[in-house]
C-alpha cells in the first residue's frame, strides 16, 4: 500500500481565513473557520463542531461547567423543541447529536445519510443556536455527570478510575487537574445561570472550528457557515496553560477500594506534543515499548507473554481516550500538554510489586539500549501502515484533520508518513534518552490492600516471582535484576476511593 | 445466480463459485462472492471501496455454547488466546513480527456461538495473511509451559472485567435462566474453571482437533480485493487442511418452569443495578419472530421509546437503560439492564418496565410508529457500513448464525414484514412469568439518601 493511497480519493480543502494587506484594518474573517473533506460518491456526511470549551475553562469551584454546558446544548431541549421531541425527530433518520467534553474542547458531532441531510442540519443548528436551558434537562444532565463520578468511576470500572486518577496526579494544581465531568462539590454549586453565561461566552464564532466530510452537495458548507454566523462573534478563548507541576522522585498514590486485583499507572508530563518534530521519533520509541492493544510491544511481550502477569501492558506519549474500550487513538481530544505513561492492567496483589519493577526495567532498558536498526525499521514500517487504519472512517478522517488545525500543524496522519520516511534509528534513540526517564514519576495503584502495598513499597525488599511454569532462561536471568530494583518511593499516599473527585 | 468461470485449475475443483450482485431492493449494497473447497472450508469475498486496505476474517463456528464438558466453561475463549502461540514455521514472536511489519490491526474475540479472528491491513499483503492464518489454523503448536502461562493472562482478563457489576450480574442471570444448556455460563467461563485451566493442556489439544477444522470455519475477505485471485489463494493455502469436525452434543434447555430471581451485594457504595431476562427463541431469518423481537427492543428501549422517555428523561429514575435480543443459534434471552438512581426506586422502575411490556401484549401498537422504527433500522445499518472491518464484523455475525452471508438481506426483509399484530403476538409469547429471570445488585449498607444526587 502506498503511503498516500488511502487519501488519494479525497480532496483536502481548507477554507482559509482571508489574507489581509499589512496596512488594512483587521476585519473578521467572513466565514466560520472550517475543515472540509469531500468524498463525492459517499452517501454519508459527517458534521462536527469543535468549540474551545473544555474543563480547563471551568471556573474554580464550578468544576464540570464546560461538560454540563455541552450536555445542555447537545442532549437537551431547544427554544422550539423539548428534548423528547428532538429525539423523536432524529430517530427515524438513525441520527444522533453526540456531545463530548475533554480538557480543552467540546465537540458536537453527527453522521447522517445524504437523504436526510437537510432535516438533520436544521436540528443540529437549532441545538447549537437556540438551546432551551430547561430545569428538567439541567437536573438530568447534572445527574449524569454526578453518577459518572460517584458510581462509574468510584465503583464500576477500576481501569477508568486509574486512568483519571493518574492524570489528576500528574497535573495536580493545573487546569488539567480535574475530570471533565467535574467534581462532586463543583457540580453541586453550578446553577442554570452559570450554564447560560458559560454558553454565551464560549459558544462563539471565534471559538468554533467546523468540520464537514463526505458526500455533501455543492453549497452545503457555505450554507452551514452562514447559519452558524448567527453565533456571537466573540473573542477566541486563549487560555495559556501553566507548566505542569514538577515531579520529584517516585510518588505513589494508592486508591483504596474493594477490588480483587491491582491496576497500575505511572507517568509524568512531556514537554512536547504532536506538533513538535521530536514527537515522531518518540512515537516510534514508544510504539516499540508498548503500542496500545497490540502483542508486539516489549511491555506486553515481557509482562504478559513471557511471565503471564496479566492481560495487557502498554505505554503512551499522548492522552488516550477510553483505553479499555478502544484499540486505536480517537480524534477530537486535542491537548497542548501531554504526558508519558505506562499502563499495567490488573495483576494479582502478590505480583504488583514485581510488575511495577518489570515495567521500570523495560523503560530503562529502552533508554539505555535503544532500538537496533532492525527493530527500528520494523517499528517504523508498522506505524506508517498502522496509522492509516486510525482514519478508516469518514468521521475519524475528519476528526484528525480538525485536530491538526487545532494544533496548528499539517495533517497528522500524513505528517507521520513524512517524518518517519526520513527518520533514523539514532533520532529515535536520542528522543528516548531525551524524553523518557523513570526517576521522577507519579504512580497510581487501585488496590484493596493499600496498607500492604504501602508497606512493601516503603520496605523496598526484593520481590521474587514464582511461576506456574518453568520460565525461559533469559526470563530467569532478567528476573534476578528486576526483583531487586530499588523503587525508593519519595512518597506513598493512601486515598480512600470515596474521597476521589470530591473537590475542594 | 450468475456463474463465473474460474481461472485456475485448482479452483475448478471447488464445489461452487458464485457471485450474487447486490439487488436494488436488498439492504446489503455490496456483491457477495462465495466458494466452497472440497475439504468443507468456505470462502466469502466482498469487494468494498477501501483503496489499499482489506479485512481478513476467519469465523470459527465454535464458542462457549460448545463447552459441553463440565469444568471446561470458558475454554473456547481460552483457546482463542492459544491460537496466537505459534507454529513450527512461525513462532509466536515471528507471527507478531509479520503482523507488525504490515502494520495490521489484528486480534480475535469469542462469543457464545463463535470465535472471530481478524486482520485489517494492507491489501498488498493479502497473500501473507493467507499464509500466516492458514498456517496456524492447520499447524498450531505450543508447549505446556506456554499453555499454563496463557491461562494466567485469561485470569487477568477476568480480573479486569469483574470490577464492573455487569459481569457478576450476567453470570448470575445466565446461571438462573439455564439449567442444562451451555448458555448457563458466560463466554469468560466460571471463575473456578478459569483457575483450573492450567491443568488442561491435553484437553486443549483435543479441542483444537475437534473444532478447528475446515467444515467449521469460513474465511471472509472484505475490501480492496479481486474475488477470483482471493479464491485461488485460499484454495492454495487451505486446500490441504484435513476435515474432521466433530459437532458437540449440546443439550437442549427444557421449557422454563417458573420465574427466577437473585441478588448480589456489592462491596462498595453504588447505585442499584437491575438485570432481567425473558426466554426467547433462537435466531431465525425465515420467520418473523427474531425481527419482531428487534422491533420490540426499539419500542421499549430506544431513546424515543415511551419507557425510556419516562425513566430517563421525565422521571429521571435511571441514568442508563438498555434492552434487547441478541441473535443466538439456540433459544436465548431477551434481556434488560438498567442503573437506578436510588434503592427505594427499584420497585417503581421494575413496575414501569412491566407496565410497558403489558401494554405491548394488550393492544396492537400504532402502525406509523412501527414504520418509523423500520426506517431507523435501515438508516442505522447504512450508516454502520463505514469501513471494511465494520462490513466484515457484520457479515461474520450472520455467517456464524446460518453460514449464509446473504442472511443479512433476509433479516431486513423480515423487518419490513412485521405487523402490529406480530408485535402483540410475539410479546405475549416471550414476556411470560415462567421464563422471567431477575437479578439485582446493590450496596447492603447504603441508605437511599447516600445514593441520591446533588441537591
Amino acid at each position: 500500500m502506498s503511503p498516500q493511497s488511502r487519501f488519494a480519493t479525497f480532496a483536502l480543502t481548507f477554507a482559509m481565513p482571508i489574507l489581509l494587506a499589512a496596512c488594512a484594518p483587521a476585519p473578521r474573517p467572513t466565514a466560520v473557520d472550517t475543515v472540509t473533506l469531500a468524498s463525492p460518491g459517499s452517501p454519508l456526511i459527517a458534521v462536527r463542531l469543535m468549540f474551545k470549551s473544555g474543563s480547563i475553562h471551568d471556573p474554580a469551584g464550578k468544576e464540570g461547567l464546560a461538560a454540563l454546558t455541552g450536555l445542555m446544548v447537545g442532549e437537551a431541549g431547544t427554544a422550539r423543541h423539548t428534548y423528547s421531541e428532538l429525539i423523536d425527530l432524529l430517530y427515524p433518520m438513525a441520527a444522533a447529536i453526540e456531545v463530548s467534553t475533554d480538557r480543552e474542547v467540546t465537540v458536537l458531532s453527527g453522521e447522517i445519510h445524504v437523504d436526510k441531510l437537510a432535516e438533520f442540519t436544521d436540528l443540529l443548528t437549532e441545538v447549537v443556536l437556540e438551546p432551551g436551558f430547561g430545569d428538567s434537562d439541567f437536573a438530568r444532565n447534572k445527574e449524569q455527570l454526578y453518577s459518572y463520578l460517584t458510581t462509574t468511576l468510584r465503583a464500576t470500572n477500576d481501569e477508568l478510575l486509574g486512568l483519571e486518577a493518574i492524570q489528576q496526579r500528574i497535573f495536580h494544581g493545573h487546569p488539567y487537574g480535574h475530570s471533565p465531568a467535574g467534581t462532586v462539590k463543583g457540580l453541586e454549586s453550578i446553577t442554570l445561570d452559570d450554564v447560560r453565561e458559560f454558553y454565551r461566552r464560549h459558544y462563539t464564532q471565534a471559538n468554533l472550528l467546523l468540520g464537514v466530510a463526505g458526500g455533501f452537495p455543492e453549497g452545503y458548507v457555505e450554507g452551514l457557515q452562514e447559519r452558524l454566523a448567527a453565533l456571537p462573534a466573540g473573542e477566541p478563548a486563549t487560555l495559556e496553560l501553566p507548566s505542569p507541576p514538577p515531579v520529584e522522585g517516585r510518588r505513589f498514590t494508592l486508591i483504596d477500594k474493594e477490588t480483587d486485583s491491582v491496576g497500575i499507572h505511572f507517568g509524568y508530563p512531556l514537554p512536547i506534543n504532536r506538533a513538535d518534530p521530536d514527537y515522531y521519533p518518540l512515537m516510534v520509541a514508544n510504539s516499540f515499548l508498548g503500542e496500545h492493544r497490540t502483542f508486539h510491544g516489549r511491555l506486553m511481550q515481557q509482562l504478559r507473554g513471557k511471565r503471564g502477569l496479566n492481560y495487557g501492558d502498554y505505554s503512551y506519549v499522548e492522552y488516550w481516550e477510553s483505553p479499555p474500550f478502544t484499540s486505536k487513538p480517537s480524534p477530537n481530544v486535542p491537548r497542548r500538554q501531554q504526558y508519558f505513561s505506562v499502563w499495567i492492567r490488573p495483576v494479582v496483589p502478590d505480583t504488583a510489586h514485581f510488575a511495577l519493577r518489570n515495567a521500570i526495567f523495560e523503560v530503562d532498558r529502552l533508554i539505555e539500549r535503544g532500538l537496533t536498526q532492525e527493530e527500528f525499521e520494523l517499528t517504523r514500517d508498522f506505524l506508517v501502515n498502522y496509522s492509516k487504519l486510525w482514519a478508516q472512517t469518514l468521521a475519524n478522517r475528519l476528526g484528525f484533520l480538525m485536530d491538526s488545525r487545532y494544533y496548528g500543524m499539517d495533517p497528522y496522519i500524513e505528517k507521520i508518513d513524512e517524518r518517519l520516511a526520513a527518520m533514523t534509528v539514532d533520532e529515535v534513540n536520542a528522543a528516548a534518552r531525551k524524553y523518557l526517564q523513570t526517576a521522577d514519576f507519579e504512580a497510581v495503584f487501585v488496590t484493596d490492600e493499600a496498607a500492604a502495598v504501602k508497606a512493601y513499597l516503603e520496605a523496598d525488599e526484593p520481590s521474587p516471582m514464582s511461576y506456574n511454569t518453568t520460565p525461559e532462561a533469559e526470563v530467569v536471568e532478567a528476573d534476578k535484576t528486576i526483583q531487586g530494583i530499588a523503587v525508593e518511593p519519595a512518597e506513598v499516599a493512601v486515598v480512600p476511593v470515596a474521597e476521589m473527585f470530591e473537590g475542594d | 445466480m450468475p456463474m463465473r468461470l474460474p481461472r485456475s485449475p485448482a479452483v475448478l475443483a471447488a464445489a461452487a463459485l458464485m457471485a450474487a450482485p447486490a439487488a436494488a431492493d436488498e439492504i446489503f449494497p455490496y456483491a457477495i462472492h462465495q466458494q466452497a473447497l472440497d475439504n468443507g472450508l468456505r470462502a466469502v469475498v466482498i469487494p468494498y471501496d477501501s483503496p489499499g486496505t482489506v479485512a481478513y476474517l476467519t469465523v470459527v463456528r465454535t464458542g462457549s455454547r460448545d463447552e459441553v464438558e463440565p469444568g471446561h466453561s470458558g475454554f473456547a475463549h481460552f483457546f482463542e488466546h492459544m491460537m496466537f502461540r505459534g507454529t513450527e514455521r512461525y513462532s509466536n514472536d515471528e507471527y507478531n513480527d509479520v503482523l507488525k511489519r504490515m502494520g495490521a490491526d489484528s486480534n480475535a474475540f469469542t462469543s457464545d456461538d463463535y470465535t472471530n479472528y481478524y486482520i485489517i491491513g494492507p491489501a498488498a499483503e493479502l497473500e501473507t495473511m493467507m499464509d500466516i492464518e492458514s498456517d496456524r489454523f492447520k499447524n498450531l503448536r505450543y508447549g505446556e509451559d506456554d499453555f499454563r502461562r496463557e491461562a494466567l493472562a485469561v485470569l487477568g482478563e477476568y480480573n479486569k472485567n469483574v470490577s464492573s457489576p455487569f459481569l457478576p450480574m450476567y453470570e448470575r442471570l445466565r446461571a438462573l435462566a439455564f439449567e442444562r444448556h451451555t448458555y448457563s455460563h458466560t463466554t469468560m467461563g466460571f471463575l473456578e474453571d478459569i483457575k483450573a485451566m492450567p491443568g488442561y493442556y491435553d484437553y486443549s489439544l483435543a479441542f483444537f482437533d475437534r473444532f478447528y477444522r475446515p467444515e467449521n470455519c469460513i474465511v471472509l475477505v472484505v475490501g480492496d480485493v479481486e474475488p477470483e485471485a482471493a479464491f485461488e489463494g485460499i484454495e492454495r493455502y487451505y486446500g490441504d487442511w484435513k476435515p474432521g469436525y466433530k459437532a458437540p452434543k449440546i443439550e437442549a434447555e427444557p421449557p422454563p418452569s417458573g420465574s427466577q430471581s437473585g441478588h448480589i451485594d456489592w462491596p462498595a457504595p453504588i447505585r442499584p443495578h437491575l438485570m432481567a431476562g425473558y426466554r426467547a427463541p433462537a435466531f431465525s431469518a425465515t420467520t418473523v419472530e427474531t425481527a419482531t423481537l428487534d422491533l420490540i427492543a426499539q419500542l421499549l428501549f430506544s431513546e424515543s421509546a415511551p419507557l425510556y422517555q419516562q425513566l430517563v428523561v421525565d422521571e429521571q429514575w435511571v441514568d442508563f437503560l438498555q434492552g434487547g435480543y441478541s441473535d443466538h443459534r439456540d433459544p436465548y434471552l431477551f434481556s434488560i439492564f438498567t442503573r437506578v438512581k436510588s434503592d427505594d426506586l427499584v420497585p417503581q422502575v421494575q413496575a414501569a418496565i412491566d407496565e410497558h411490556i403489558a401494554k405491548l401484549k394488550e393492544e396492537p401498537i400504532d402502525a406509523e410508529r412501527l414504520e418509523r422504527i423500520k426506517s431507523h433500522l435501515r438508516y442505522r445499518f447504512a450508516l454502520g457500513l463505514d469501513s471494511p472491518g465494520a462490513v466484515g464484523f457484520t457479515i461474520a455475525g450472520y455467517l456464524n448464525l446460518t453460514g449464509d452471508p446473504a442472511t443479512v438481506n433476509r433479516v431486513y426483509d423480515q423487518y419490513q414484514k412485521v405487523t402490529p399484530e406480530d408485535v402483540q403476538r410475539v410479546a405475549r409469547e416471550v414476556f411470560q412469568p415462567q421464563g422471567h429471570t431477575v437479578v439485582t445488585l446493590s450496596h447492603p449498607q447504603q441508605s437511599a439518601a447516600a445514593a441520591g444526587g446533588p441537591s
